[in-house]
């Protein structure tokens, strides 16, 4: 696992939003990315969740996964882009059997690899230096 | 207007044929008959025969004679009393007999008549009471009992003093022909049914004009016009192709390769329904006679069937995907909770749980599982001690999907535990495992894990992948709350949810 060396007490942390409907998956992501040295803003499994704790916490970018229990995560993905956070699709449809609007995301295939993960968070949270 | 096949038409061309040239006999034997042809010049070996016919002169009569012998129908003359007086070579043949011993023999004793319809004898025996002649079909049934179909054409004979001295009959056996008629008629049903029945649109056109001169019932059903509008439209009148010049594109291209194949083409009908069809056009000559048949066949419903198959591969790959990510993060979090030495026996445990899980997904067609399906499976190593040492009490539950695989996996490490360290490590302990559903307007499901008469429990001093996937993984499964016990007498573990976040409604897609 890529935890490279961030220290863990900086006082900024980005703030990351985790919207996954895969218990498993979403607890490894957790895991991985306070490790990595950013802070858990919520994670959300359902659709309705997620657009909850978009609209009622802070965070400064997001990891979705397209399809929540059957159903499309581009409304989360639009309310996401309205409020400016970017955020990392993780999605296990190829990019061309994608439904629903996601354009402007980092597109991420499942499985993938954790230092991928963290690099495209890296490169969607600009002037951050996490 | 009916499908001609060629066969058909072959027969016809010949029937025509073979009725010309009868026609062409008759005329001259009755020509012969009323003293209408003067002479005859035949070819004979030693050079051209001239033949008087005026007269009753014994030339002219065995001319007459010669010329009867040598038509191929059968010729039988009857004297006032029915009785032969003459009956030619192909009489002879045709019924079984010899001119000789017929000759004054009643024509009952030569064949038997049947008539084909009620009324047909009366009819005939008219005609030649009042016309001097008949002409018509019936059957002859000869000595030997074969039945011939034969058509007649009769003649009153006159004497010299114009008194009626009998009748001169020219009879052809058409048995032949009635059998190849027959066999066109059950042809032309068995094609026509056929065109029809059909479920694929059927037109043909002209090539000449490009109209339409056929459509079959399934193509007016397609198109929604009704037969009589169809018929003389060319093809881009009724919307199946672009234009005139596509039109005429397509006839060039027959011409060139006899057949063309649009493998998607929009049709609308008149009613507005717009249908992806297929058309196979082909040029088809019928005797001589060019024409196209084009056969339509509505896609709409196979390219939406491809698009669903599309569909499902989506789902399929995506959830493939998913699996093998569960995969990884259980991997993960084994290699970095637990023991090394016991990293692959671990994972492939887990693995084996998960996949225990997706088989009860796929069995109940991803509509959710069963609680006591799920634990049964998860509990599958200790399947003997199910009803002794392991009990399970609750109602009949449906979990959804990402409820049974937190469930499941939860169910599987506490399992793991138990026949490691807990109540199933020993020969005395008890699993219980009961769920319910509270019967409030806000219904709460809770399912209990609790061991009995195991080892003593010392709660563990680290927290490993196990307390993760029955904590807050199982927490996050459901939305709910999980509750750990080390009790000494054994673990005690609960999940509490709203019941609307972790069981299906029926008939509910989960």
């Amino acid at each position: 696992m890529d935890t490279q060396d961030f220290p863990a007490d900086r006082p900024h942390r980005a703030r990351i939003l985790i919207i996954e409907d895969e218990p498993v998956l979403a607890f490894a992501v957790e895991d991985l990315l306070i490790e990595a040295g950013f802070a858990i803003a919520g994670v959300a499994g359902r659709l309705g969740a997620a657009l909850t704790l978009i609209e009622s916490s802070a965070c400064d970018a997001a990891i979705v996964d397209a399809n929540l229990a059957g159903v499309s995560a581009s409304p989360a993905a639009s309310a996401l882009a309205a409020r400016g956070v970017p955020f990392v699709l993780l999605s296990g449809y190829l990019p061309e059997q994608q439904q629903g609007d996601f354009s402007g995301a980092i597109f991420l295939q499942k499985p993938c690899r954790a230092d991928q993960l963290i690099r495209a968070l890296r490169t969607i949270l600009p002037g951050r230096s996490v | 207007m009916s499908i001609e096949l060629p066969a058909d038409a072959t027969l016809r061309a010949q029937n025509r044929e073979l009725r010309a040239r009868l026609d062409e006999a008759e005329q001259m034997l009755r020509a012969i008959h009323f003293g209408d042809v003067d002479a005859l010049v035949v070819e004979t070996a030693t050079g051209p025969q001239v033949y008087a016919l005026q007269g009753l002169d014994a030339a002219a009569n065995r001319f007459r004679g010669e010329i009867l012998a040598q038509v191929s129908d059968a010729v039988i003359a009857v004297d006032g009393e029915a009785r032969i007086i003459y009956l030619n070579a192909a009489a002879e043949r045709q019924y079984d007999v010899t001119a000789s011993a017929m000759l004054g023999c009643k024509l009952s004793q030569m064949y038997e008549t049947r008539w084909l319809a009620h009324g047909d004898e009366r009819t005939a025996t008219r005609a030649l009471r009042e016309h001097d002649q008949w002409r018509g079909e019936n059957v002859h049934v000869r000595h030997d009992g074969r039945v011939v179909q034969v058509e007649t054409s009769a003649t009153v004979l006159y004497g010299n003093a114009g008194e009626s001295v009998g009748v001169l009959a020219i009879i052809r056996d058409i048995t032949e022909r009635k059998q190849q008629h027959d066999k066109l008629l059950v042809s032309e049903i068995r094609y026509r049914r056929l065109f029809e029945a059909a479920h694929d649109g059927v037109l043909l056109l002209d090539p000449v004009t490009r109209k339409i001169i056929d459509a079959n019932p399934f193509m007016t059903q397609m198109l929604g016009y009704p037969h009589d509008q169809l018929i003389g439209k060319e093809l881009f009148e009724i919307g199946l192709l672009k234009d005139e010049a596509a039109s005429q594109e397509m006839v060039r291209k027959l011409k060139r390769m006899n057949q063309v194949r649009y493998d998607d083409l929009p049709l609308e009908g008149l009613d507005g329904r717009h249908q992806e069809v297929e058309v196979v056009a082909n040029l088809y000559d019928e005797n001589g006679r060019a024409v196209i048949q084009c056969n339509i066949r509505d896609i709409t419903e196979r390219k939406r069937s491809d698009e669903h198959v599309r569909l499902l591969m989506a789902e399929v790959n995506h959830r493939a995907k998913n699996l093998l990510a569960v995969v990884q993060a259980v991997a993960h979090q084994t290699a970095k909770y637990g023991d090394p030495a016991t990293f692959a026996t671990q994972l492939s445990e887990r693995i084996g749980g998960l996949a225990a899980g997706q088989d009860l997904l796929v069995k109940n067609q991803w509509q959710g599982v069963d609680v006591s399906d799920l634990v049964v499976a998860q509990l599958d190593h200790f399947k003997d001690l199910i009803g002794t040492r392991v009990l399970l009490d609750g109602p009949p539950a449906r979990l959804t999907a990402p409820a049974a695989q937190g469930i499941g996996m939860a169910l599987h490490e506490l399992a793991t535990n138990a026949a490691k360290y807990g109540a199933l490590s020993n020969r005395a302990g008890l699993v219980r495992i009961a769920w319910q559903v509270t019967a409030d307007s806000d219904p709460m499901f809770s399912l209990t894990w609790l061991e009995q008469g195991g080892p003593t429990v010392v709660a563990p001093a680290r927290k490993g992948f196990g307390q993760m996937v029955i904590g807050r993984m199982a927490e996050a499964s459901v939305q709910g709350i999980a509750e750990i016990a080390f009790r000494e007498s054994g673990i005690a573990w609960t999940l509490t949810t709203p019941a609307a976040s972790a069981l299906a409604a029926p008939g509910e897609k989960v």
